[in-house]
């Protein structure tokens, strides 16, 4: 553990390098990752990018959490979170 | 660097394999991968640090020399790159997610070697968080060498349910119950013909033998029915094959029902075009068969590439370990066969989420398609808004397809691509990223 | 002229125009079969803009048409038909150089004087009205009275309401005529032959081989774009916006001037669902199968040109259809020339969403010996009867 994390709708989430977005937020047990536009839970689900179950924003950019790697200093937001 | 002549989309065991096997033959290849790391699905890598869970001895030894000979080859590797499709002018897309910008190519050929994705039945209460694919719980603890924490059910159908029940109790958590529809121990004459792939059946003794030892129940006959929300638990309705029902409480759900090629709107296969790529499949995106069959599918498919560009009329016909994989499989699906298979759809709740991404349930599909006019793939899905969403049908477009060829039997059935659709771009795609589109051979950062 | 209402028809194609056709003439209680070589919807009704407006014309008889085109679906909404399928909102053309906002002055001018509410917005307004748009924006005229609908949708509430099945994957191979070739008899498929006492041809693109016009009706292929969806993005849109660069593009063209091979006109609609529609090109060559790179980042850079919210929206879909259009711009609808028992409606090019019901109603009027709603003398085929008989 080096220390790094990135953060979640204000919270500090730890990550091992090499770890996806997914990984780590589930190793923080954070379960959902937020309302998506249909108002439905998004979550984990496939792990491959397939699904677009997992859609978080990352630094602005809609990504699925299980196939981007965290890196420190990452602003991770639910989809829906910004209303600009 | 100067584009290469071959791009193979997908850094699993087909596609390194056939990276492999096209380097040998002096045409300049790479590949693309959507990680970070390679090993597709089936040989998720451990992140630096984490020991690799638990593996059967065999696939663990062909990875190992797979990924050395890659390696030794010095094939170039896009990393955290998207394949988006195959333009109408033949130019091939891909999403550079560490530029944020689209590269475009026009190589000679291409190998989508994409893999599996898998297959999971609309059940009531599919679509809630806690609720994941068994796949996708594997791949994490691949990644992390963590199993998936509190009490994690597993169930539908298939070897693959063992296999991650195994590996979870290696890892100190194995699952409450594996909730299998099949009775593979009941099919007697099956599992006989399963001594025909040893290899398979170590594998499965090994799996079998962890989770007796730690008792894990392995409910078989019985299907997972519904997944109800109660607080912050999950209940997860069960039905056994005399039709009685009980219920567990747990954390977390795996589902899997199978695998299937992840195919959705890919390009079809072209060998002959002067306009447009040679376009060849190999691996599970072909046909889901394994790993084993995967990484000789790839080999295949690499010499296929090569003997095309090359001018070579007679080509590579399918590899003998394609032929005994697919034994294998047959020999696994009737092993693993549903006992109450068919009757699944038809009997499922209207308020069963049948598209997700679109909040599309089983009784809307039943209501759209209650006429006399009917309806095409097509008109389903515009109508219905099944596959419309981001997932672009590959969690839906099967299960929308077969329970219309259930309410609707006289007449051909719709296919799963008259739901999808064959265009680019096969994954949704920033708008950001496609004005900045870089043209053909610039420098890749 | 028909004596007495037909008992009987047969409308081939079933877009938009034959699907409403069918619906008005089942409406009368006419027994109607509906043939479509594919399925409903499956061309350029599929593939559609979807814009029931009047924004992008000039005065004359397509401004005429389409007026009554918007009409009529505001009547049909606010009747039940297409309640919930057609959503009233502004077109804003919108002018990003002086250029431009010269040529929109003028466009807007000649939109009042054919009796369209338009609202001219300056820069200062546009910055605190509609701050979705980007700075670049000069100056922009508010098109009142417009709205949009999904053409399949349209098709499938036109045949759900009207109940009629259609028979699909039947391909129309010919006309069978009597009585000295002045009347229709039946037509023969590839699933057999038919008779009615009227056929009506709505085939798009599939109609030239029928009537056997040559040179007259030509492909003309869109693409468009289907974004996610961006609820806070969507809603902050106050209705659809189109570039005044088209209207440049558009101006240059007179009737009889042939328009570039390739041409991009945006449009932006915030579709009910929050997703966006974006579009789009129109194009004489090139297969509605397939979508390019070129085209599609083109759309996007002039969308996000004007809408720079835009930019952080996932693109989920792209797709084309192929409009029918015809040489001199105006569609062929009324009877077919030597026929007494035989129409055709088709050549909407880009207004075939707008003026499909309308059309429809209309010719189930002309058939039955009524006065149409459409003034239908700009259109008469018969201004091409010199270019073959009918098949």
């Amino acid at each position: 553990m080096t220390g790094q994390s990135f953060d979640w709708m204000g919270r500090r989430i730890p990550f091992r390098t090499g770890e996806s977005l997914a990984a780590a937020l589930d190793a923080a047990g954070i379960r959902t990752f937020g309302p998506d536009a249909l108002g439905q839970e998004t979550r984990y689900f496939c792990g491959i990018g397939a699904c677009q179950c997992c859609l978080v924003r990352v630094d602005g950019v809609v990504r699925e959490a299980c196939i981007t790697p965290a890196r420190p200093g990452q602003l991770v937001e639910a989809m829906e979170s910004r209303h600009d | 660097m100067t584009e290469p002549d071959v791009i193979i989309i997908g850094g699993g065991p087909a596609g390194l394999a056939a990276a492999t096997e096209i380097s040998r033959s002096g045409y300049s290849v790479e590949v693309v991968e959507q990680r970070e790391s390679l090993g597709g699905a089936v040989h998720r890598q451990p992140i630096a640090g984490v020991a690799p869970i638990n593996q059967a001895a065999g696939p663990k030894a062909r990875w190992n020399a797979l990924a050395q000979a890659f390696s030794a080859a010095r094939i170039s590797v896009r990393h955290a790159s998207v394949f988006l499709g195959v333009d109408g002018d033949g130019l091939v897309l891909i999403e550079n997610r560490r530029t944020g910008r689209i590269e475009q190519a026009r190589p000679k050929a291409v190998i989508l070697a994409t893999g599996a994705v898998e297959k999971v039945h609309p059940r009531l209460g599919w679509q809630m968080a806690g609720v994941s694919t068994a796949g996708g719980l594997q791949v994490m603890m691949k990644e992390t060498g963590r199993a998936p924490q509190g009490r994690v059910l597993l169930a539908g159908s298939g070897p693959l349910l063992i296999a991650v029940a195994a590996q979870m109790a290696r890892l100190g958590n194995p699952p409450v119950a594996i909730v299998e529809a099949g009775d593979p121990l009941r099919r007697v004459g099956t599992g006989i013909a399963m001594l025909g792939h040893a290899a398979l059946l170590r594998e499965a003794a090994g799996y079998l033998s962890q989770i007796y030892l730690r008792r894990v129940p392995w409910l078989r006959g019985t299907q997972l029915v519904a997944i109800v929300r109660d607080g912050e638990n999950l209940q997860a309705v069960l039905r056994r094959r005399d039709g009685s029902e009980r219920q567990i409480t747990v954390d977390r759900i795996g589902l899997h029902d199978g695998i299937r090629p992840n195919d959705f709107g890919l390009p079809n296969e072209t060998t002959a075009s002067t306009s447009r790529p040679l376009i060849v499949r190999a691996g599970d995106c072909r046909e889901a068969l394994g790993a084993f069959a995967a990484e000789a599918d790839g080999r295949r498919a690499g010499r296929t590439v090569t003997d095309l560009l090359s001018g070579k009329r007679d080509r590579a016909g399918l590899d003998h370990a394609v032929e005994r994989a697919r034994l294998a499989q047959a020999t696994l699906a009737e092993l693993f066969a549903p006992l109450h298979g068919a009757q699944a759809l038809r009997s499922l709740p209207d308020d069963t989420i049948l598209c997700r991404c679109e909040g599309k349930t089983v009784g809307d599909l039943r209501r759209l398609c209650d006429r006399a006019d009917r309806l095409t793939g097509r008109e389903v899905k515009h109508n219905g808004r099944f596959a419309m969403g981001a997932c672009q049908g590959r969690f839906c477009a099967a299960n929308t397809a077969a329970l219309m060829a259930e309410i609707s039997p006289d007449g051909p059935a719709p296919s799963t691509e008259d739901l999808t659709g064959r265009r680019w771009p096969v994954r949704p795609i920033s708008i950001a990223a496609l004005t900045g589109a870089i043209p053909p051979n610039t420098e890749n950062e | 002229m028909q004596s007495r209402p037909p008992s009987s028809a047969i409308v081939i194609g079933s877009g938009i125009v034959g699907a409403a056709t069918a619906y008005f003439l089942a409406r009368r209680g006419i027994a109607v079969r509906l043939i479509d070589a594919s399925a409903p919807a499956a061309e350029a009704t599929g593939a559609a803009d979807g814009a029931v407006s009047v924004a992008s014309k000039r005065p004359g008889p397509m401004m005429a048409a389409a007026l009554k085109g918007v009409r009529l679906y505001g009547e049909l909404a606010d009747e039940g038909l297409f309640a919930g399928a057609f959503k009233r909102r502004s077109t804003f053309i919108v002018a990003a150089s002086d250029e431009e906002c010269a040529v929109l002055d003028a466009h807007s001018a000649a939109l009042a004087s054919a009796g369209v509410r338009v609202e001219t917005l300056s820069e200062t307004d546009l910055r605190r009205d509609f701050p979705a748009l980007s700075p670049q924006a000069k100056m922009a005229v508010e098109v009142h009275g417009e709205g949009h609908a999904i053409g399949y949708q349209i098709v499938h509430r036109l045949l759900t309401a009207s109940g009629i099945s259609v028979d699909r994957d039947t391909r129309v191979e010919s006309l069978r005529l009597e009585d000295g070739g002045r009347r229709i008899a039946g037509i023969t498929t590839s699933r057999g032959s038919l008779t009615a006492d009227v056929v009506v041809i709505a085939a798009g693109n599939g109609s030239a081989g029928l009537l056997g016009f040559s040179g007259v009706l030509t492909p003309r292929k869109g693409q468009l774009l289907v974004t996610e969806r961006a609820p806070a993005l969507n809603a902050a849109m106050r209705g659809a916006i189109m570039s005044g660069r088209y209207l440049l593009s558009k101006g240059s063209q007179k009737a009889g001037h042939a328009p570039p091979p390739r041409g991009l006109g945006l449009v932006i609609d915030p579709l009910v669902t929050g997703q966006f529609l974006i579009g789009g090109t129109r194009e004489d060559f090139g297969k509605r199968e397939t979508n390019d790179i070129d085209a599609v980042s083109r759309i996007l850079k002039d969308a996000v040109a004007l809408v720079p919210g835009l930019a952080g929206v996932r693109l989920l879909r792209s797709f084309a259809g192929v409009r029918t259009a015809v040489v001199d711009g105006l569609p062929l609808v009324g009877r077919i020339p030597g026929l007494e028992n035989g129409y055709v409606a088709t050549g909407f090019e880009g207004d075939g969403i707008c003026l499909g019901p309308v059309t429809g109603k209309s010719i189930v009027q002309l058939i039955c010996g009524e006065e149409p709603d459409l003034d239908l003398s700009s259109f008469e085929p018969a201004r091409f009867a010199s270019q073959g008989a009918a098949a």
